[in-house]
């Protein structure tokens, strides 16, 4: 039975607003909730049981697949590993996150451990979003990696969304492109008071004519922190572009570091990064169409994290 | 309607030679009425202060002595938001450019409302927008010209009582020129819109009922155009305008 907390936390993560439609597997305080599978798409435990395997068959199309996970038990610290086999020429969506409740002192986290293999053809759309609510004290710490290897002619389409509550963030993304493939990743990430959150990216573009962008948006409050890294190294002739951009509204502060490794002669690589605050055109403008100051810069965020 | 009683702004003096801070009289002692319904075009050669005067009006730039009235009401103090609600909207030079806005979120705000078919209304009142620039990011991939055309959509979206344009014209087509002074004679006449274009543009001081030349900071004549061509063939041709206009760089490279 899922409860209200949960209710909201699955409402904030996977925008669900009971059990969903199609496959899904849902995690509650490292146990499982609920699980259903589809005639496409298989979901089962792991060998070692401390996570699931996700096998979508090829050919699958306009299928979905949810697995958030809910961790409301005070001092949890939760840590799974899933593997996510996505068929050749399928075309599926993916929506995952985690929500965490706190209502004590202790500290409750979640690590998911996430590895996609995207065979030929395969066509992926992966959504998540990580959220903290309750009155508690306790440090809330999402530390998710996502491992992704692409064959020949995917395309991957990543969004990874963290928008409030969570102290404490380490993301780990690696991916290895091959041969005509796209991926696709933006993070956006809002942190306040004294919150910490790192990114840190190694992308390979390893196959001919593969192509990568990445795009991350940072919206920095109170005296929060949050640093972003992306190695994008060319193996191949292909197409890698960075953008990332920070706005800091209050005292926060930010590195951002893009690198391009070009390590062949027809790579083409670019980047384009900017920290700073809410630029005055902006603001002005939107002031002159009738918004308070207030408004506007919510309005700004609000596009900017969109 | 709207009067400018006596205004004066001031910037900070990069040119001063002095280590301590200086300020510059940009406009000097302005008054001037503007009429409910008329068009207004203010020329002038680049760094005179026209733009400074629109910013004035809109209250992006502060005054430093001087009253602006609206209506009969004082609004020198009202910040930007205020005036526009009250009815003044400003169409920027330099249009902002934006990270995951769309022009249909900046049409939505200036027209309060989301709905497609009100968009699609005022696109068409607009005509000079397609349909299909409503999902479009107003961010840096816009040319020159859309930005502007967008600029200049959300401006008439407020329905507005004053419409200030400042250099509606730049990055514009030569063939659009032409619809866009016809669009803003037509909101002119049919909405009553007091309308002040900032412009070098002859199609524009064309359309105009009153000139205003702005020189030194200074309303340097008004009246019609024929009064004004004299002075104009003078002054009015420049091809630096993108590399010396606004008040952060007031200086004239003629």
């Amino acid at each position: 039975m899922i409860d209200a907390t949960d209710k909201k936390i699955l409402k904030e993560v996977a925008d669900l607003e009971g059990m969903p439609k199609g496959a899904y597997n849902i995690r509650k305080n490292g146990a499982l909730l609920g699980r259903e599978v589809s005639a496409n798409i298989n979901i089962e435990a792991n060998e070692k049981g401390d996570g699931i395997i996700i096998d979508i068959k090829p050919g699958t199309v306009n299928e979905s697949v949810h697995i958030p996970v809910i961790l409301t038990q005070a001092g949890l610290h939760d840590v799974v590993y899933n593997t996510f086999n996505i068929g050749e020429d399928s075309d599926v969506t993916i929506v995952a996150g985690c929500g965490i409740h706190c209502g004590s002192s202790e500290s409750e986290g979640h690590s998911g451990i996430h590895e996609f293999h995207i065979k030929s053809g395969a066509r992926l759309r992966y959504v998540e979003k990580h959220a903290a609510i309750g009155e508690g004290t306790g440090r809330r710490i999402l530390n998710p990696t996502t491992k992704i290897f692409m064959a020949e002619n995917a395309s991957a389409e990543m969004e990874l969304t963290q928008l409030g509550g969570v102290d404490e963030a380490k993301r780990y993304n690696e991916a290895k492109i091959g041969a005509g493939s796209v991926l696709l990743i933006t993070e956006r990430v809002m942190t306040e008071g004294l919150q910490a959150a790192e990114s840190k990216n190694e992308i390979e573009l390893a196959g001919t004519d593969s192509k990568s962008n990445i795009v991350s948006r940072s919206v920095l409050k109170g005296d929060s922190k949050q640093d972003f890294y992306v190695n994008l190294t060319a193996l191949a002739k292909c197409y890698g572009h960075i953008e990332c951009d920070a706005i800091i509204m209050d005292n926060g502060n930010n590195q951002t570091i893009p690198a391009l490794k070009a390590l062949h002669p027809d790579a083409e690589l670019t980047h384009e990064a900017s920290i700073g605050k809410i630029a005055n055109d902006q603001l002005m403008k939107l002031m002159s169409l009738g918004l308070s100051y207030d408004e506007a810069v919510n309005r700004i965020i609000q596009g900017f994290l969109k | 309607m709207l009067e400018l009683q006596n205004i004066v702004f001031k910037a900070p003096d990069s040119d001063s030679e002095s280590e301590a801070p200086s300020l510059k009289t940009i406009i000097d002692d302005v008054s001037f009425k503007f009429e409910s319904g008329g068009f207004y075009a203010l020329t002038g050669p680049n760094g005179s202060g026209k733009t400074s005067i629109a910013k004035l009006i809109m209250g992006i730039n502060e005054l430093a002595d001087g009253k602006i009235l609206f209506e009969g009401k004082d609004i020198s103090n009202l910040p930007i938001d205020e005036r526009s609600k009250a009815g003044i909207v400003y169409g920027f030079q330099n249009p902002a450019r934006f990270k995951g806005t769309t022009f249909r979120d900046l049409l939505s705000i200036a027209s309060g409302s989301d709905d497609e078919d009100q968009l699609a209304h005022i696109i068409a009142r607009v005509g000079i927008c397609s349909l299909d620039f409503l999902d479009k990011p107003v961010d840096s991939k816009l040319s020159g010209g859309e930005i502007k055309k967008i600029e200049l959509a959300t401006v008439i979206a407020r329905n507005p009582k004053v419409a200030i344009y400042d250099e509606p014209d730049t990055g514009i087509d030569l063939w659009t020129i032409g619809p866009m002074v016809d669009l803003l004679k037509r909101e002119q006449r049919e909405n009553n819109t007091t309308t002040i274009v900032v412009s070098h543009n002859k199609a524009f001081l064309e359309a105009a009922d009153t000139l205003l030349l702005i020189k030194e900071g200074k309303i340097g004549y008004k009246g019609d155009l024929e009064g004004a061509k004299p002075i104009l063939e003078d002054l009015s041709v420049c091809t630096f305008s993108d590399a010396c206009e606004g008040e952060g760089n007031d200086r004239c490279y003629r």
